[in-house]
């Protein structure tokens, strides 16, 4: 099929600087873990990108000098020929499939804790980052604005050198450029402070130097957060925003536009739960009115529709995509095709940004097992090693691990059959997508529905049974398939076991009415009262968001957290918003403590730090703190636990107590995957789904192969003609 | 006894799809086909009732068609059942429901069954006659619509249920032999399992012609039939139209169509 003509308009191409992009699909810079130290991870990353279609797709933010250090966080590089070296074979990937390569330079001045460097950061004015903890800039002086120009200047040629086709000055989320033009950072009273004009020097300066140096043969693009979104005491865009395009223009061939800060970067890399597709359109369709250069800038786009609308009305004329390039890296070769539902729509829970976050493991995608993969497994989203054997396959439950298992088998070509309880594919997601805001997280479900429904259509054996009977071992066994996968998820715990006390609670039981598990609230089935009271001590969504599910329905709610509440969404940057809305709602939140008891209508609650801070040792049987007497009853009509989930692995285990029966059923072997084997992120269910059906053959299928690691090699140095020995200044 | 269980591969169309050069059907490169919905509900019928009377009631599915209608029947062996017969030579091209009909009274007169079961309609063409033209041809009781199914093999009569307009039920008792056709939700259809669909492959499947069935080349095909199908085609659609322009341009456009439609212009 080919592509609908209403979407013709992200297929031009247009001129930015000396370069031409060959379309309106545009990865813009964002993290994956690889920065200049994993090479193979960097370059097969972005170039899948350039074969899925999109015509532009850079680095990671790239730190142009050691003052300029991010770690514990991982961002690319450009200190030296070493790192040109490794980033080279990004570019020459990317180039390859016709599509133009950026770097986004970058310095962060009070915000980079220089951790590995150990080098103090230079910025406009001196301040503490609200961002990163005890860290302070020095305050430039007209020489240290001079040398860090410099930086800019020399990492460009650096760029230019590593084949970049597009050289970004990265003033968006509150970094240098960005310091120097916002009165929130800048205190300065010279000619880089005060007026707009002045505060603009420093970037305005910047953005001339690099062009003059390498806007030849590089077009020079500018990240820019057009409103901080803190009024007056920031950037507003009408006021500063619009005055700094004009200013800036001349010197930049591509404007990248965003809202927001680095503190609460959520506002731009909004998060499903709060913000729907082109979010940002409010404040970045003012770009457009005052520059003479192509504009671009993220929104979660997903939705052709709504790109070509954009386009259309004048806003951008770039679409910009993060999240939506690592959740489906073929996102434009599927428009170009014609082929919508074969898209894998980004849900928006931002877990590819909760490892940036956490401080760089490799990012991982909910919806697409095979981001971060590409390099060091060999993992191609679309393309899959054809069926080794004429095993069929049966996959009890059709959740995020089972379903992904079954669509990943199905590719290869595999007989599967699909049984659930269930009358829906999807599992856990199901009820999940019906929580406040969560409604996209329902995407997940869609795209595995969609694909294992077609793909059932050409396997004509294959087979989804929905709506089933729990499957017996008897069952299992006597099913008639040679491999047999375990997917049948977790359950909240009814007697509130948690990882505090690793105990169940003593009286907690949800099998009282005045008790409920999330999956009771789910069902319906139980009567909730008017006071509510969580006990949660899990730290992502469940408690929050059933605490606002429950307060909209018209229920008093209070949490009462053992572990700091909705400590996940930090790294997926809900929290802010989630704790506006809890307060908003006015839902009470007790932090820092657990439960000893429960009774019917009351719970008694203690502080998890109120026993005695002094530690001795009293002998056996005897604790080393002095007791804990802050124990207070507290009541409620209905007590929900989100305590702790168990896996639903009794079939498994079963089917493993029985192996001396498989041989004479003629099954090979049992595996158990995803929240069945232990309970985790719906991410990483999906990957191990993902993973089982690209390597049932192995022998021992059930633990993954080893992968291909990137690391810094012994004998081997970073810097092209570099030691290795130990050496000592003497 | 035995149950007959008339099943049909229905064709479903591609999104995109064109109508065959003659005009009188869709082009089979566009056609993707599956097993017709109600027959999983009537095999099952049949299906419960051997399990309920498994050494006095034979289920066998039969079916009218090419090669490729043998993954209907393997489908229902799938399920379970011994053995499937299929009909078949190239004079049956054309056929309408009549004949069809009178072919499955053929099969059902040879296998001396009880009773012959069909969908009550078959989602493709959607006639909901054969059944009945199979009873017309065997001269037995028939009921079409069931929704519900009574039967003891050693009794003379079954007991049946129709839903009806207005959530109305109507019970009926019919003397056997008979002819029904099952109405969809009768039943909660069984998925096949990997063993039985490695089973089925193996089950024998019983080939007949028009000949061996006793029908002459002028009772099957086009000249056996009553009806004809003259031409298929894609209706046209109304075309929608896109205002544009700004508000008072789009006003202005507006006010002209409704005139338009109500004559006035």
């Amino acid at each position: 099929m080919a592509r609908d003509s209403k979407y013709d308009i992200l297929f031009e191409p247009i001129d930015i600087g000396p370069k031409t992009l060959r379309n309106r699909f545009y990865q813009v810079p964002h993290c994956i873990g690889a920065g200049s130290d994993k090479p193979g991870f960097q370059a097969a990353h972005r170039s899948l990108k350039a074969e899925g279609g999109w015509g532009g797709i850079n680095t990671e933010y790239c730190s142009i000098h050691p003052e300029s250090d991010d770690i514990h966080r991982v961002s690319a590089r450009l200190w030296d020929e070493g790192d040109v070296r490794n980033l080279r074979a990004m570019t020459d990937h990317i180039h390859k499939y016709g599509s133009l390569a950026g770097v986004e330079m970058w310095y962060g001045g009070a915000h980079a804790p220089c951790m590995e460097s150990r080098c103090t950061p230079r910025g406009p004015s001196q301040y503490a980052s609200e961002f990163e903890t005890l860290t302070y800039c020095h305050e430039m002086d007209h020489d240290d604005i001079a040398a860090v120009q410099q930086f800019y200047v020399d990492a460009a040629y650096r760029a230019r050198d590593a084949g970049f086709d597009i050289v970004y000055v990265y003033g968006a989320h509150s970094y240098l450029p960005l310091q120097f033009l916002s009165p929130y950072y800048n205190k300065r009273k010279d000619d880089y402070g005060g007026s707009i004009e002045n505060r603009a020097r420093f970037w305005v300066e910047t953005l001339e130097k690099v062009k003059k140096a390498v806007g030849d043969d590089c077009a020079i693009a500018t990240r820019f957060a057009v409103d901080t979104l803190y009024g007056e005491a920031g950037i507003e865009v009408e006021r500063d925003g619009l005055r700094f395009v004009e200013l800036a223009d001349p010197f930049v061939d591509l404007w990248d536009v965003n809202v927001g800060d680095i503190a609460e970067w959520g506002e731009d890399a909004g998060p499903s739960r709060f913000y729907r597709q082109g979010h940002q359109i409010p404040w970045q369709k003012y770009i457009k009115t005052v520059s003479k250069k192509p504009v671009l800038g993220v929104g979660r786009f997903t939705d052709p529709e709504k790109m070509s609308e954009v386009i259309r009305a004048g806003h951008l004329d770039i679409i910009g995509a993060a999240r939506p390039s690592i959740s489906d890296p073929f996102l434009p070769t599927k428009i170009e095709q014609g082929r919508l539902d074969d898209l894998r729509v980004c849900i928006g829970c931002n877990v590819c940004i909760s490892r940036w976050e956490i401080g760089g493991p490799p990012m991982i995608c909910t919806q697409n097992a095979t981001a971060g993969e590409e390099y060091r497994r060999g993992w191609h989203p679309e393309k899959f090693p054809k069926a080794g054997s004429d095993d069929t396959v049966l996959v009890v439950g059709a959740g995020p691990s089972g379903a992904e298992c079954a669509r990943v088998l199905l590719e290869r070509g595999y007989t599967v059959h699909v049984v659930d309880k269930s009358d829906k594919v999807g599992g856990c997601v199901n009820d999940i997508a019906t929580l406040p805001g969560l409604g996209e997280w329902g995407y997940h479900r869609d795209y595995r529905e969609t694909q294992l429904n077609k793909l059932m259509k050409k396997s004509k054996d294959s087979q989804l049974a929905l709506g089933a009977d729990a499957m017996t071992a008897d069952e299992a066994l006597a099913y008639g398939a040679e491999k047999i996968v375990i997917a049948t998820g977790s359950s909240w715990v009814a007697d509130g076991t948690n990882p505090l006390t690793h105990e169940a609670i003593p009286g907690a039981d949800a099998g009282q009415p005045d008790q409920a598990t999330p999956e009771q609230i789910f069902s319906g089935a139980k009567k909730i009262g008017k006071r509510v009271l969580i006990l949660s001590a899990d730290a992502y969504f469940m408690a929050p968001s059933l605490a606002q599910r429950l307060r909209e329905q018209g229920h008093e709610v209070t949490v009462a957290a053992g572990v700091e509440l909705g400590r996940y969404m930090h790294f997926t940057l809900e929290a802010p918003n989630m704790h506006r809305m809890l307060h908003e709602l006015g839902i009470e939140v007790i932090s820092d403590v657990w439960a000893s008891r429960i009774e019917k209508g009351r719970v008694e609650l203690y502080n998890i730090w109120g026993d005695g801070y002094r530690r001795e040792y009293r002998g056996p049987g005897k604790l080393p703190r002095s007791e804990n007497k802050t124990h207070k009853w507290h009541e409620f009509d209905t007590l929900v636990l989100v305590t702790g989930r168990k896996s639903n692995d009794e079939l498994y285990r079963e089917l493993k107590a029985r192996k001396d029966e498989w041989a004479q059923h003629d099954v090979k072997d049992v595996y158990v995957i995803g929240d069945a084997w232990a309970p985790k992120l719906i991410a990483d269910a999906t990957f191990e789904g993902h993973r089982l059906a690209r390597e049932i053959e192995e022998d021992d299928a059930q633990h993954p192969k080893p992968y291909r690691r990137e690391v810094a090699v012994w004998g081997a140095p970073h810097m092209p003609g570099g030691k290795v020995e130990i050496e000592y200044q003497e | 006894m035995k149950i007959l269980v008339a099943i049909k591969l229905v064709a479903a169309l591609d999104e995109d799809f064109e109508i065959r050069e003659d005009g009188c059907d869709a082009d089979p490169d566009y056609l993707d086909y599956q097993l017709n919905e109600w027959d999983d509900y009537s095999w099952e019928v049949a299906l419960q009732l051997a399990e309920k009377f498994p050494d006095k009631i034979e289920a066998i599915p039969v079916t009218v068609g090419p090669e490729r209608a043998e993954a209907g029947l393997r489908k229902c062996l799938a399920k379970g059942g011994e053995r499937g017969i299929r009909v078949w030579d190239e004079s049956l091209e054309g056929s309408d429901p009549m004949v069809i009909g009178h072919l499955l009274a053929a099969v059902a007169k040879r296998e001396q069954a009880t009773m012959v079961l069909a969908g009550t309609l078959a989602s493709d063409h959607a006639y909901a006659q054969t059944g009945m033209c199979a009873a017309a041809e065997l001269g037995w009781a028939h009921i079409a619509v069931v929704s519900r199914l009574d039967l003891d093999p050693e009794a003379s009569e079954a007991n049946v249920r129709r839903e009806l307009e207005g959530g109305i039920e109507e019970e009926l008792a019919i003397q056997l032999p008979a002819v029904m056709t099952i109405q969809l939700g009768i039943n909660e259809p069984r998925y096949a399992s990997l063993r039985g669909i490695k089973q089925a492959k193996a089950k024998p499947l019983e080939t007949l012609t028009p000949s061996e069935l006793g029908l002459s080349p002028q009772e099957v095909g086009e000249a056996g039939s009553l009806s004809q199908v003259r031409r298929m085609y894609i209706p046209e659609k109304g075309q929608a139209e896109l205002i544009e322009g700004t508000p008072a341009e789009q006003a202005t456009r507006l006010a002209e169509i409704i005139k338009e439609l109500r004559g006035d212009a």
